[in-house]
């Protein structure tokens, strides 16, 4: 998701090498952040071939900026 | 890890991904290069017109830059489309970049004709041109060098800082000066586009197994 997160989108093949994960597994994240409705799935042409690319939607990058914001509150937070 | 250094740091590792192929590099040195003939040429010959080329090359440079990308990069490291966030910040960059270089050259080519605050600031620019072109070059660099994670910029920086910074007290050619060093940037990133092409693209198999599955 971090990834996602500061580009307007990817694909497949962009995600998988810099996060060096093998397909299936991969795979398996995207599908359950897409069942969460955290990325979307965007079916495009470029130069005439069909393509698809990877981006994070509205609920994913609010999820995200909340998740942000409880993990720096957590890490503020002074041990007892 | 701070969250927001980890996120920079992701930030800055898909940058140095998207231009480990050495294209902006071969671009940006040619630019250098086309600046470094038009000065010389200006100097020898004293025809000003010569400002056109580097004025004219980014019209060319761009459609050509996006195509290498197309056809280079994106097959070996995947496609990816820079947030709107990141974009813009190197569009503006990069444009400011433009802009600036072209500005001087044009101030200090026909501001010796005019009257009054122009060429004043004419002759400030050009009493101080090394300085002013050494520094903000370092600087400039440095810039991108952080945003970008990309290392080679603080080299470049340096290298424009030390064949210009020594024009502002002993008479070397600024033209020269920019030709070394659009030839060393446009080197290296020959140098890196020759390494990166050697990868061979990625296998397409898993992509359309994988996006059959999503």
């Amino acid at each position: 998701m971090t990834q996602l997160y500061v580009v307007e989108s990817a694909d497949f093949l962009f995600l998988q090498h810099q996060l060096q994960m093998t397909p299936g597994n991969l795979s398996s994240h995207l599908s359950k952040l897409e069942e969460a409705g955290y990325v979307e799935i965007v079916k495009e042409f470029i130069e005439r071939k069909p393509h698809t690319a990877l981006k994070l939607t509205k609920k994913g990058r609010t999820a995200f900026n909340e998740y942000r914001k409880n993990i720096k509150r957590v890490l503020e937070t002074p041990a007892d | 890890m701070n969250k927001e250094t980890s996120l920079r740091e992701v930030e800055k590792k898909t940058y140095m991904s998207y231009h480990q192929d050495g294209l902006i590099d071969i671009f940006v040195g040619v630019y250098v290069l086309l600046f470094g003939v038009g000065i010389s040429l200006i100097t020898l010959t004293d025809f000003s017109t010569w400002f056109i080329i580097p004025a004219i090359f980014p019209a060319i440079m761009i459609p050509l830059w996006i195509s290498a990308k197309k056809r280079i990069t994106m097959p070996r490291i995947g496609y990816v489309k820079l947030g709107s966030r990141g974009a813009n910040k190197l569009l503006a960059i990069f444009i400011g970049l433009m802009v600036a270089g072209l500005g001087i050259f044009m101030v200090v080519t026909f501001a010796s004709r005019s009257q009054g605050w122009a060429l004043t600031l004419r002759n400030l620019i050009v009493s101080n041109s090394m300085i002013i072109i050494g520094i903000s070059a370092a600087v400039i660099s440095s810039l991108f060098a952080y945003t970008m994670g990309l290392k080679r910029l603080y080299a470049y920086g340096l290298l424009t800082l030390v064949l210009v910074l020594p024009g502002h007290f002993i008479a070397i050619p600024f033209g020269y000066s920019l030709l070394i060093i659009g030839l060393v940037i446009f080197v290296n990133g020959l140098v890196l586009l020759m390494r990166f092409i050697r990868r061979p693209p990625l296998p397409q198999g898993d992509e359309a197994n994988v996006e059959k599955s999503l």
